[in-house]
């Protein structure tokens, strides 16, 4: 009996309790404030999955980053130059997606990549690298959409223009499944959550990713290879942000070079608030989700009530720290 | 003039020996430099003829092509520049930066352009530099957002409170007096977003048509996925729409694309504005939107003023463009100019 309290007890201090209560604390605003029962409706709760998924595959990735005591302002940028990349591959250039897809991810892994060489191998903060690759891949995606969104309305070279059919994929990845009830881009989200808990917790790599972050020079000395290690938390950053600018592209049927500003301040705050810690080495993809999911009902929530914007900023500060403070909560 | 050697001049004030003769030195310099100085300001008005050989260069001051519709008003610039030989355009983008601008129209007058065609990010910080460079005499048009006071050469606008009023117009008569709308709005603390909401409110006329009911509101701040993120909860908190207007055409699309993913795009209207070729005008063309309206550049005008400005003919010194609206019908001719 004593025991079993016990164990709940310790349950209840692990960070994972802790996020949860956090978000069953969203839960419970939301069903105050049902919005006449439309709260109740799982419909609601498939458009919030939606919505959020974009910002929870950037997600994903920053908290790899973060747990190597880093931080991943790129993301954004990476988002919206592989949004532009995918929707002129597939409509001007007229690629067939399966082309398109892998060439995109590419280029996000390869920006990724560089951001990652520039930290590990000449030392630069991540921040100003990163914040770097954000202004540059901002830029290189105007270049390439000429400012322009980059629709299925294409202009010929000699100046006419026609319209052509979307591809197939824009329309299959931004469709649903199971009856309606679970978008696609939900299970690419759910898909990359998967991917980044087996990194984490399964691979030798998620260990040193761990280790680097939680004190550098004694994973030197214990043989961890930081640069590596390194690298491989900024490519994999850049990959699921080409991920999610497929899946921005997709859904908005076009390739917006000003899309998904700030997204990378959204992303952080997920991280943050499901209780990875900023100064690395701690936390986990499962406590990301949990963040994931109380900022998209707080959203979510605001939203169906309408609340007019100057209400709804200053709702989302006060909530986040009372979210943050219901997960230190009790013990400290 | 001593005979003094000449590195005398260059020697620093501090030293004591030569002190007063530097500073006389100086002060004849400064005065030539003045005198210089003068007669290029003296000289500066109409240094080019308006030939093929010495076209006229009129600089334009851009606040930021981040801007699709501002990406547009350079394009019309350039086009309607492009059929007269006689005129050269440099383009400057300002990046949304009223300090950058302030900068590039002083830039302007030192190089001695013909005429500045300036889109201001703000009026404030850019009142004054207008207002010096047509001290200066170089003329100044100013383009979509205005500028304080009077010290410029046109002004050239369109009206959101107009164009807003033929919306709710638009959808009174399609919607035949009765109906549950949805409004999505932009960024309500900019004056775009203020207007286009209160003459939609105006053209509407609820006082006089009670069937007429806005059941949500929701601000989407210009960008499409809050537009799709705002129609879902309206589509999830009112069983029935029958029209949404939304202040720019990306917010109608986004709208557009969630009732689809809902199975109810056939219920309601779509109604935006700016209606630019490459997007508004496209989706109504693909039957997504059924009705914009433009929400003009005033490039091609720009132009034709500053041809007039140039010849020397008179202008009034405020031109309101007047707004076009586009449903399927008319799309194809290019819309119908409504006033």
């Amino acid at each position: 009996m004593t025991a079993g309290r016990n164990t709940l007890q310790r349950w209840g201090a692990t960070p994972v309790a802790r996020a949860l209560l956090a978000l069953l604390f969203m839960l419970a605003i939301g069903c105050m404030f049902n919005a006449e029962g439309s709260f109740f409706r799982w419909s609601v709760h498939r458009d919030m999955l939606r919505q959020v998924s974009t910002f929870g595959i950037l997600a994903c990735g920053m908290t790899v980053v973060i747990i190597t005591a880093g931080i991943d302002l790129s993301v954004s940028s990476i988002l919206a130059l592989a949004a532009v990349c995918f929707a002129w591959l597939t409509l001007p250039a007229s690629w067939p997606a399966a082309l398109a897809i892998p060439v995109v991810l590419t280029v996000g892994l390869a920006l990724g990549s560089l951001s990652g060489a520039l930290v590990a191998r000449m030392r630069l903060q991540p921040f100003i690298v990163t914040l770097a690759m954000m202004v540059f891949a901002r830029g290189l995606a105007k270049v390439i959409s000429g400012g322009r969104k980059i629709t299925n309305y294409v202009t010929d070279p000699d100046g006419t223009a026609h319209v052509v059919d979307l591809p197939r994929a824009f329309g299959t990845i931004d469709s649903r499944v199971l009856g309606g009830n679970l978008s696609i881009v939900t299970i690419v989200f759910l898909a990359c959550v998967l991917a980044t808990w087996v990194l984490l917790s399964r691979l030798r790599a998620g260990r040193y990713l761990y280790a680097v972050g939680g004190n550098q020079e004694a994973a030197r000395l214990a043989g961890v290879p930081i640069r590596r290690t390194l690298i491989l938390a900024y490519a994999y950053s850049g990959l699921l942000s080409a991920v999610a600018g497929i899946c921005q592209a997709a859904q908005e049927t076009q390739g917006d070079p000003e899309t998904g500003m700030g997204y990378e301040l959204d992303a952080i705050a997920m991280v943050v608030i499901g209780g990875t810690t900023l100064s690395g080495g701690k936390g986990s993809v499962v406590l990301t989700l949990i963040g994931v999911l109380t900022i998209g009902y707080l959203q979510k929530i605001l939203s169906l009530n309408a609340a007019p914007e100057a209400t709804r900023l200053m709702l989302t500060g006060a909530i986040i720290i009372c979210a943050v403070l219901f997960q230190r909560g009790r013990g400290t | 003039m001593k005979g003094e050697p000449v590195s005398s001049v260059y020697r620093p004030v501090a030293g004591r020996a030569g002190g007063v003769e530097s500073i006389r030195h100086r002060a004849v310099a400064l005065l030539c430099t003045a005198v210089i100085v003068a007669a290029c300001g003296a000289g500066q008005r109409q240094r080019h003829a308006g030939t093929e050989e010495d076209p006229w260069i009129i600089g334009m001051s851009q606040c930021n092509l981040g801007e699709p519709w501002r990406v547009q008003m350079d394009a019309d610039v350039r086009e309607a520049a492009a059929e007269h030989p006689n005129l050269r355009v440099i383009f400057k983008d300002a990046q949304n930066n009223s300090l950058t601008q302030r900068a590039q129209v002083e830039e302007f007058v030192e190089q001695g352009v013909d005429l500045i065609v300036i889109s201001p990010k703000e009026a404030a910080p850019l009142t004054a530099p207008v207002a010096e460079a047509v001290r200066q005499g170089v003329p100044v048009i100013v383009l979509d957002r205005a500028v304080q006071g009077d010290e410029y050469t046109v002004f050239i606008g369109a009206d959101n409170v107009r164009i807003g009023r033929q919306a709710g117009k638009w959808l009174r008569e399609a919607l035949a007096g009765a109906g549950r709308i949805v409004e999505l709005e932009g960024l309500m603390t900019s004056t775009p977003g203020q207007d286009r909401h209160r003459g939609f409110l105006e053209g509407l006329d609820q006082a006089a048509n009670p069937g007429l009911e806005i059941v949500f509101t929701g601000e989407m701040q210009w960008l499409e996925p809050n537009a799709r993120r705002e129609m879902e909860s309206a589509l999830a908190t009112n069983a029935r729409i029958d029209a949404v207007y939304a202040h720019n055409d990306p917010g109608a699309h986004g709208a557009w694309l969630a009732a689809r993913a809902a199975g109810r795009e056939k219920e309601m209207l779509f109604v935006g504005i700016d209606a630019l070729p490459h997007e508004g005008q496209q989706y109504v063309a693909q039957g997504i939107l059924d009705a914009t309206f433009l929400y003009p550049t005033g490039g091609a005008e720009a132009i034709a003023t500053a041809l007039a400005i140039l010849n020397g003919e008179q202008v009034p010194k405020q031109i309101v463009l007047g707004t076009r609206l586009f449903t399927a019908a008319n799309v194809a001719e290019g819309g119908e100019a409504i006033n």
